[in-house]
């Protein structure tokens, strides 16, 4: 894919002759390298799953957080340099608040997404007194999951900023394989519960480690109760219905 | 340079105290606003009259202003803040429905026209907004505020320069205070009067007004602001309003659920 | 009352106004040990304007007067001001802020000038205009920097037919009526602009419209009482009229005065008893 590495690699923000950024590129490479992230659209809600690497029995696993809330009725996956994910979460956080503030009301889950991805090009060389620009492209794509009043959404950012929406999307390492199972699965009455499970499911056939409550983390987001994530009993039973 | 100095009639002493002559950046335009909210439709008017002290500067300056399908406002105090407020606001209703691909609802323009009016607390708008229009659930609401953004949802308010003479009648009649309901009958609900009521009642208010208050008078502009799908014929058919009252369907202003507008006016006394 | 320039912009309690034993002082509290803050006030100025809509036009009058306070300064200046072929503005209030304005105004005119020649580029219509000076007023009081003005603006719209008439004053207030005077001249000469326009048109403004005559005529005898009855006025002044024509500024003019009577009033001039 990229016999074509040359001096267009280095400046951030310079075009090829064939018209693409590479390092924007490559910041999407980083993001294969991620653990899969799976989220599910269902007429009741939206399901949020994400594999939690543990790669040492010393490693508390309830500290790796890749799964958060954005308001009461958003939340997103991620996968990629999860740590580039605190700047766009904090950003759609004070925007979502920013507007229940101004507008007495919830923020849509597409302007939330919107303003996260409104972050995604401010990198590059800055000129004298621009404003603090990022140095590279954040290596983090998301799932930003939510209920407004157009009824549950999933939409997918990555780093270019390009936002879409889905029925089911997978990302990270495991997602061709993933993406593959969630569309021969995917179908639009599931219920939450079926969501949940394939969901599960899938991270199960994907991940290399035997699938248990310490190495992956689920939310919903239900029209009654919000954003949640799952407690460690309830993502437990789950865990178990589905190898039954 | 004392040349534009007049001497007051207490400046007879040698003048000890200097004078001050400073710019104040406001003026009083008198004229009044109304607005009432029935179950599914709400009236929002205001007298067409601009004045300044004694001098009725023009017959006709609007007052009232449709802002989206659902809402109508009315501005009330200094006409260059209104004028200026409704454009920041029409131009905030815009980049809106750009960043959320819908139109901004009332109890949202309402909260935004707060912090629109709290963000110039230092050096306020003098104008006195009422907001009207039709609720997200379909009902007729009226939000009213002060310079600096202080909002309430009411039932009905008057404001501006005969505030003091419509309130107290539209407390009587619309919150039907000091009235007791006949024996065994039912109790008295605000916000529920039918269409010819209300219209009868802002005609009252606005004549009356205009009897009693020097700033008000020339003409009565009323919005109508009604519910998607509810029967228009109780104002636009022949026989509904007095003779002398023109309606006008005004069209609708985008991607509504389907709520319409009309302009009722009608000419007030001018002396 | 106080009609002065020096008086605008001043906060005007209503029930101060007509207060005819301390004129135009009566609402000022007793000033107290203060520093003396002169933020701005007016220095040269003119006095009121006049316009009134006729059938096919506008017409606008103005003094050809600039006082320093009660002095006859200047007594040939311009307070008419052609903008374009579709535009008058006539300018009442400081007269180095008017100077300012026309500079700013001609300037703006002359790039739009350059960008029709090369262009299709429409030209500014008088309701350009007017929106720009009301937004240019507005930004300026908002700045606590006001032009120290009463402006009308007068014109003709080429494209819809109509012809355009708007006041526009220091504290950005706006308002259009078919009949419009600045200071002295919205208390002297609005009554007999509104009588003269409605007798004929009616007060729905649907009936016909005065001819140019009638209109330069009415101007004429409003010029005459505000001369009468104005201090800071004098007996020479101009008209502007807008047409579909175009812009058309008159020599300076005076009206007929009778001053005899004063002879017969005691307290007036020399007299003995």
């Amino acid at each position: 894919m990229f016999l074509t590495r040359s001096e267009y690699d280095r400046g951030v923000n310079t075009f090829s002759p064939e018209g693409r950024l590479f390092q924007v590129e490559y910041a999407m490479e980083a993001i294969k390298l991620g653990s899969t992230t799976v989220g599910i659209t269902t007429p009741h809600g939206v399901i949020l799953a994400v594999e939690k690497r543990v790669p040492s029995p010393l490693i508390e696993s309830s500290s790796i957080e890749k799964i958060m809330e954005i308001d009461a009725h958003v939340g997103c996956a991620m996968s990629g340099l999860t740590a580039d994910a605190r700047t766009m979460v904090d950003h759609a956080r004070v925007t979502s608040q920013m507007h229940a503030f101004t507008y007495d009301e919830k923020i849509g889950v597409e302007s939330c997404t919107q303003a996260v991805c409104d972050l995604a090009l401010r990198f590059g060389e800055s000129v004298e007194d621009d404003d603090a620009l990022m140095s590279r492209p954040f290596g983090v794509a998301l799932l930003i999951a939510g209920i407004d009043e157009k009824g549950p959404q999933l939409y997918h950012t990555d780093p270019s900023g390009t936002f879409t929406r889905y029925d089911a999307k997978a990302i990270g390492s495991g997602s061709d394989a993933a993406q593959q199972s969630l569309q021969d699965a995917y179908h639009r009455q599931m219920t939450l519960e079926e969501a949940a499970g394939l969901a599960l499911k899938v991270l199960k056939q994907v991940m290399e480690e035997k699938l248990d409550e310490n190495n992956v983390q689920l939310a919903r987001v239900t029209p009654e109760k919000g954003f949640q994530i799952l407690a460690e009993a309830e993502l437990k039973e789950r865990i178990e219905a589905i190898a039954a | 340079m004392a040349l534009f100095d007049q001497r007051p009639a207490y400046a007879h002493e040698p003048t000890v105290a200097p004078i001050e002559h400073r710019f104040s950046p406001y003026s009083d335009n008198g004229g009044t606003i109304l607005a009432i909210a029935g179950a599914d439709f709400a009236v929002i008017a205001g007298d067409t009259r601009q004045s300044e002290g004694y001098s009725i500067q023009t017959r006709y300056a609007r007052k009232v202003w449709q802002l989206t399908d659902n809402a109508t406002l009315a501005t009330n105090g200094f006409a260059a803040d209104g004028k200026n407020f409704v454009k920041r606001v029409k131009q905030r209703l815009e980049w809106y429905e750009h960043a959320h691909h819908k139109p901004m609802g009332l109890k949202a323009i309402a909260r935004m026209i707060q912090t629109m009016l709290y963000g110039r607390r230092f050096f306020p708008y003098y104008v006195y907004n009422i907001l009207g229009g039709i609720e997200e659930d379909g009902t007729g609401a009226v939000y009213s505020f002060d310079p600096v953004g202080s909002y309430e949802r009411e039932a009905c308010r008057a404001a501006g320069a005969a505030q003091s003479l419509v309130q107290p009648f539209l407390d009587n009649q619309i919150y039907f205070k000091n009235q007791t309901p006949a024996p065994g009958a039912e109790a008295f609900v605000p916000g529920r009067l039918p269409m010819a009521t209300v219209l009868g009642l802002v005609v009252d208010s606005f004549t009356s007004a205009t009897e009693r208050h020097i700033e008000v008078g020339d003409g009565l502009e009323m919005y109508v602001v009604m519910k998607e799908g509810r029967q228009t014929t109780d104002l636009t058919d022949e026989g509904q309003l007095p003779a002398g009252m023109k309606v006008e369907e005004l069209g609708s202003m985008g991607e509504g659920r389907g709520e319409k507008t009309f302009l009722v006016s009608m000419p007030l006394k001018r002396d | 009352m106080n009609h002065h320039p020096g008086a605008w912009g001043q906060p005007l309690p209503a029930h101060a106004q007509f207060d005819m034993f301390n004129p135009g002082q009566s609402y000022r509290q007793a000033p107290k040990a203060a520093p003396i803050t002169h933020t701005q006030q007016p220095l040269v100025t003119g006095t009121s304007v006049l316009g009134i809509k006729y059938e096919g036009g506008v017409m606008l009058a103005a003094d050809n007067l600039a006082s320093y306070g009660s002095l006859a300064r200047f007594r040939d200046i311009q307070r008419l001001h052609p903008l374009g072929k579709q535009t008058v503005i006539a300018a009442s209030g400081d007269m180095s802020d008017f100077q300012w304005l026309k500079k700013e105004l001609d300037s703006i005119l002359r790039e739009e000038n350059g960008l029709s020649l090369t262009d299709s580029h429409p030209s500014l219509s008088p309701q350009h205009i007017y929106d720009f000076l009301a937004n240019l007023f507005y930004a300026r009081r908002s700045k606590m920097n006001p032009l120290w003005n009463a402006m009308l603006v007068g014109g003709w719209d080429n494209k819809k037919n109509e012809s355009f008439l708007g006041f526009v004053d220091l504290l950005g207030t706006t308002y259009s009526a078919p009949t419009l005077a600045t200071g002295y001249g919205a208390h002297i000469a609005t009554p007999l602009l509104r009588e003269a326009y409605e007798d004929k048109a009616g007060i729905d403004g649907k009936g016909p419209l005065l001819t140019a005559e009638e209109a330069e005529k009415v101007l004429a005898d409003c010029m005459k009482v505000l001369f009468y009855r104005d201090a800071r006025s004098i007996n020479k002044y101009q008209t502007a009229t807008v047409t579909s024509e175009g812009v058309k500024i008159s020599d300076s003019k005076s009206v007929e005065t009778e001053w005899g009577f004063a002879e017969s009033l005691r307290g007036y001039g020399a007299q003995n008893q």
